[in-house]
């Protein structure tokens, strides 16, 4: 059986109190994951759930507490130049110097990594192509947007022939046409180079288009680890909705009977309910002499099993 | 240590001097204001004091000065402007190291400091005829030491902001300007108050312009001085280095992404 690349194992991360008097704070509590060649795995979670602490302790740039990570069956700590050769990142949240160019930029990262000369132009042709950026090469940092930016940093996260990335919302600034090629380019180095890749996205049909499994983060700790699919199917609620010819006030009230979570649009009432539970309620609906013209069931998404999950933070 | 890693960060801080004025301006602009104005000074202070050394050693002592700056600018400056672009994280999570970043900015500060020096050179002999050539090989020591010392106080800057965060970014120019006063750059230490005499006995670069003054009047050299100021300044950059690493490291505990 071959060893994945990634093996996190009992990762915790204690921030000192802010004041003194205070309290520290766990921001990550003994998390241990693994991440397999060319696996898509989604990193979930609220705000405040720890995948951005996990992040940059993946990255070095933040020292564990206490636990381990291993890159390629390397303790992390003590190789880290050798591992992150192999190992890059793509964030929204963090810009490159303004004062240099895109391709001074990209450049310099590429020497970094020792990626110089013909290849180095010739992959950042063809990233920078694909991405709808070439045209902007010669501009500084400065005078591009948000979303030319988030392209310029995917570019950089896979120039170096990386086995690893590291994507923290690399679509969050992007319109949906660019947002979709991004995914299409994401999957594709996965298929074409066997890249693994760890994504933090707060787009939850992205999360289930591109990755194949999903960590779910809260206050530090993975609280579950699946498909995802199989989260959004452990979420036994769905939303029943009815569009009512008559009866509108009583439906309210029946629903509310039998304790379900009822709101009224115009003639429509959506209806939160266990799924095995609708075709009871539906027949019990008729004896009371609601008429409705049209149902709709939707079923749990991921988005569901996200508000679920998050609940408690609110 | 991997040359095309430090060969990075040269692209990273040299390409912006092709289009950026105020990067010029601090190698360029304020050195030829200084030497102008120091230049101008040191000519009528020799001309009314009957003393021809004392142009010379001022002069000389302007060069020196622009080397301790530009040296330690370009080690604590560097850093701060990772900060200001937001680049600090991007950076660390290569497999860039610090000794590389280390040696990476002292490299630079001596090719920055090489440009500064040959314009205000020029400036210096053309206008008055200097004759920086009056130390012969002694300058090489001197030029050496001051180095130094623009290392150990641009590290010792770059720790602090590294421990204490950007709003500890003063030290980049409070810290060098703290030194000059007790350094004695351009008058004879028995100026200086007698209680802070003790101070500045122990600041390296004081025994480097002693020695320059001493020189330039027509004396020798005084190994002993020498000696002292390499000693002081091999012990403070030990220090410096041990306290930019603890620095870094204080900081990775912290996390890097603060600064973002």
């Amino acid at each position: 059986m071959k060893k994945s690349p990634l093996v996190v194992q009992h990762l915790t991360k204690t921030f000192p109190p802010e004041k003194k008097g205070g309290n520290p704070f766990t921001a990550v509590d003994d998390i241990s994951f693994e991440l397999k060649e060319g696996q898509i795995l989604g990193l979930l979670g609220p705000n405040g759930a720890g995948k951005s602490t996990t992040i940059s302790m993946l990255l070095g740039t933040l020292s564990p507490t206490t636990g381990s990570i291993q890159y390629f069956g390397r303790n992390f700590a003590r190789h880290k130049s050798q591992s992150l050769q192999h190992v890059t990142f793509a964030s929204t949240y963090i810009k490159m110097p303004w004062r240099l160019t895109v391709w001074e930029n990209l450049k310099v990262y590429g020497t970094l990594y020792n990626v110089q000369g013909q290849v180095f132009e010739h992959r950042m042709e063809r990233f920078l192509k694909f991405f709808g950026v070439w045209d902007q090469r010669h501009k500084t940092m400065n005078m591009l947007s948000a979303g030319q930016i988030t392209r310029i940093m995917l570019s950089k996260a896979f120039l170096p022939y990386p086995k690893i990335v590291l994507l923290d919302e690399p679509t969050a600034s992007l319109d949906p046409d660019i947002a979709h090629e991004v995914r299409k380019f994401v999957k594709l180095q996965r298929q074409e180079h066997g890249v693994s890749i760890l994504y933090t996205s707060h787009n939850m049909d992205e999360v289930t288009d591109v990755c194949d499994e999903v960590m779910f983060l809260k206050k530090g700790k993975i609280i579950a680890v699946d498909k995802p699919l199989n989260l959004a199917r452990s979420v036994s609620t769905a939303r029943m909705r009815l569009l009512v010819k008559d009866g509108l006030k009583r439906i309210r009230k029946f629903a509310r009977a039998q304790n379900l979570p009822v709101a009224v649009k115009g003639r429509e009432a959506v209806i939160e309910i266990d799924e095995q539970a609708i075709a009871q309620f539906l027949a019990k609906l008729a004896g009371e002499n609601i008429s409705y013209s049209q149902i709709a069931v939707d079923k749990p998404t991921l988005e569901d099993y996200f508000l679920q999950m998050s609940k408690d933070e609110l | 240590m991997k040359a095309h890693r430090i060969k990075a960060l040269f692209l990273r801080h040299l390409y912006p001097l092709r289009r950026d004025f105020d990067l010029l301006s601090d190698m360029l602009y304020w050195p030829l204001v200084d030497t102008l104005l120091w230049g101008i000074t040191s000519q009528w202070l020799a001309e009314t004091s009957g003393q021809a050394s004392v142009a010379l050693a001022i002069l000389m002592a302007l060069l020196m000065w622009n080397i301790i700056w530009r040296a330690q600018s370009e080690v604590s400056r560097n850093l701060i402007d990772e900060i200001w672009n937001n680049n600090l994280v991007n950076l660390f999570s290569t497999p860039l190291m610090v000794r590389e970043w280390l040696v990476s900015v002292m490299l630079l500060s001596f090719i920055k400091m090489g440009f500064t020096l040959v314009v205000i050179t020029t400036v210096v002999v053309g206008m008055w005829q200097a004759d920086i050539l009056f130390f012969g090989w002694w300058l090489i020591p001197f030029i050496a030491a001051m180095i130094t010392t623009g290392w150990w106080i641009g590290l010792i800057s770059a720790g602090i902001i590294l421990r204490y965060g950007p709003k500890m970014q003063t030290v980049v120019w409070t810290l060098p300007g703290a030194l000059l006063p007790f350094s004695a750059v351009f008058f004879p230490l028995e100026r200086f108050p007698q209680a802070l005499q003790a101070i500045s006995r122990v600041v390296p670069t004081t025994y480097i312009f002693e020695t320059m003054r001493a020189v330039a009047a027509g004396g020798v050299i005084d190994w002993y001085s020498l000696t002292t100021s390499f000693a002081f300044n091999f012990l403070y950059l030990a220090l410096a280095i041990w306290y930019f690493t603890r620095s870094m490291r204080h900081s990775v505990k912290l996390g890097l992404g603060r600064f973002n």
